[in-house]
């Protein structure tokens, strides 16, 4: 790491997407501020100290610093990344950065994502589907290990919405699940919990909105801050709507 | 009622996973023909006579009028279907070029510091898509000028000396100008073609068997392969280069 060894720390040059929608004088624009590069610095203490020294109109989100909570992704130098994970000696010397697309634009870098994941929650009715009554008292049932992996692969997703930000899809079809939707609809496929059948999620998954709507830029897998296997995800979509398609009414 | 609304829901998934399945299985019986056919052509570096005699035994044996008819039937099939997934609207496919060059740039800037967890690792299936509906626009024009053209040589006695394709119909054709067309054509489909069975085993899940850098790098051979047979062989058809392999039917009577 040459450039945190060295004696006189890199400029760098944040140019930063500023928008207000709740403000009818704000316009669309980009702003530069400049920084002394300090070691191991990432995005996030790059943009508190550019909000507590330069501007305190600056808005982005933050919450965990450590790839968690989700609520740091913003484009930066036109990709998607965490801003707590990214650190600025990756980076070249200027750094453009604008909130993720797809989402509704809070202010500057911060979106909604709340919204498209609940919407795209309940349009999938991505949760345990079960008529067992509940007993707190009894023992879990017992589940394969590998499936248990799987299961818990697929639950690492922190919805922090790079994925949908990186799809060409996502970024024109409103409908489409997206990588982060089609990752949880497998989480409850795959879930015994779930009594839902493959040919309840058939309908759900095997149309335009669902796993068939991708076109495999593969952008989504290459992004994911936590490394999901994404593109196994859909190969397991796409192969258990075929083994539906021909399964018996 | 009810009942007719959920089968009809079921009908449309079906159809929808029929749609795919058309889609891709044609795209890989025409990329499998495609290479099959540029080795066939390729009987050409044997000179003349080679190439004479492989054509007149394809129809001899009338393998290659039902194939003709055959694969523009799945070339219009594939068209149809491959095509559904293009957005319609300039501005999507202007959003989506956006984000592509956005993805692309971020991994050319990626500096000699990067860390192992650093975003700016390179990408470029984005680009390599959005080649794909490029080149299958080109090939969607020029294969059906071509296809059409040699089911007239195959089907008829319109060109040449006889029914069938000969080496001096086809000779003629690219020393008087389509060679232009048919270098254009030959990049367009190699690439198509490789791309395209690239991201038919990736999102089919080759992924649990090969990595998807080796499987790009196998795509890369077999275009570069397919790419520098198919440009010999133009040069041997347009007169530039002498059939390299001539020397193999050298004692044979002609």
């Amino acid at each position: 790491m040459k450039t945190q060894e060295s004696a006189t720390p890199r400029r760098l040059s944040f140019e930063i997407f500023r928008y207000n929608p709740e403000d009818p004088e704000s316009v669309p624009h980009m702003q530069t501020y400049e920084l002394d590069e300090a070691p191991y610095m990432s995005l996030y203490l790059a943009l508190n100290q550019i909000r507590e020294t330069q501007d305190p109109s600056l808005q982005f989100d933050f919450a965990c610093r450590s790839a968690i909570c989700g609520s740091c992704g913003m484009m930066v130098n036109g990709r998607p990344a965490l801003g707590c994970r990214t650190l600025t000696s990756d980076l070249p010397d200027v750094v453009r950065l604008h909130p993720l697309p797809v989402f509704k634009l809070i202010g500057d870098l911060s979106v909604d994502t709340g919204t498209w994941f609940r919407e795209m929650v309940e349009k999938s009715e991505a949760w345990i589907h079960t008529e067992q009554p509940f007993d707190p008292e009894a023992t879990e049932a017992r589940m394969d290990d590998d499936l248990a992996q799987a299961i818990y692969e697929g639950e690492r997703c922190i919805e922090c919405g790079c994925c949908v930000a990186s799809c060409g899809v996502a970024n024109v079809n409103k409908d489409f699940f997206g990588p982060a939707g089609l990752n949880r609809i497998a989480r409850f496929m795959m879930d015994p919990r779930d009594a839902r059948n493959d040919s309840d999620w058939f309908e759900v998954v095997a149309n335009a909105d669902g796993v068939f709507g991708c076109i495999g830029m593969m952008a989504c897998h290459d992004v994911c801050p936590k490394e999901l296997p994404l593109l196994e995800v859909y190969a397991y979509l796409r192969r258990k709507s075929l083994a539906a398609a021909f399964a018996k009414r | 009622m009810l009942g007719d609304l959920e089968s009809s829901a079921v009908d449309l998934a079906r159809r929808q996973v029929a749609y795919e399945l058309l889609s891709g299985a044609s795209g890989l019986v025409l990329a499998l023909f495609m290479w099959g056919h540029m080795i066939l052509v390729g009987s050409i570096l044997t000179g003349s006579r080679g190439f004479d005699w492989l054509a007149g035994m394809l129809e001899d044996y009338y393998i290659a009028q039902p194939t003709v008819i055959v694969i523009f039937a799945l070339f219009l099939v594939h068209g149809a279907l491959a095509s559904r997934k293009i957005p319609a609207q300039l501005a999507e496919r202007k959003r989506m070029i956006a984000l592509q060059k956005g993805l692309a740039r971020a991994g050319h800037n990626r500096p000699a510091t990067a860390s192992d967890i650093s975003p700016a690792q390179p990408h470029v299936e984005s680009l390599l898509w959005i080649w794909q509906v490029r080149t299958g626009m080109v090939i969607l024009v020029l294969g059906s000028f071509h296809v059409i053209l040699l089911g007239f040589d195959v089907l008829t006695p319109l060109f040449g000396e006889r029914i069938g394709i000969e080496a001096l119909t086809s000779t003629e054709r690219v020393r008087g100008g389509l060679w232009l067309p048919y270098a254009l054509l030959l990049i367009c489909v190699e690439f198509h073609a490789g791309v395209g069975l690239y991201r038919l085993g990736v999102k089919w899940g080759s992924g649990r068997f090969l990595s998807r850098r080796v499987l790009l790098n196998i795509e890369r051979v077999l275009l570069w392969f397919f790419l520098v047979l198919g440009f010999i062989v133009l040069l041997v058809l347009a007169g530039i280069l002498p059939p390299p392999l001539a020397f193999l039917l050298s004692g044979v009577a002609g």
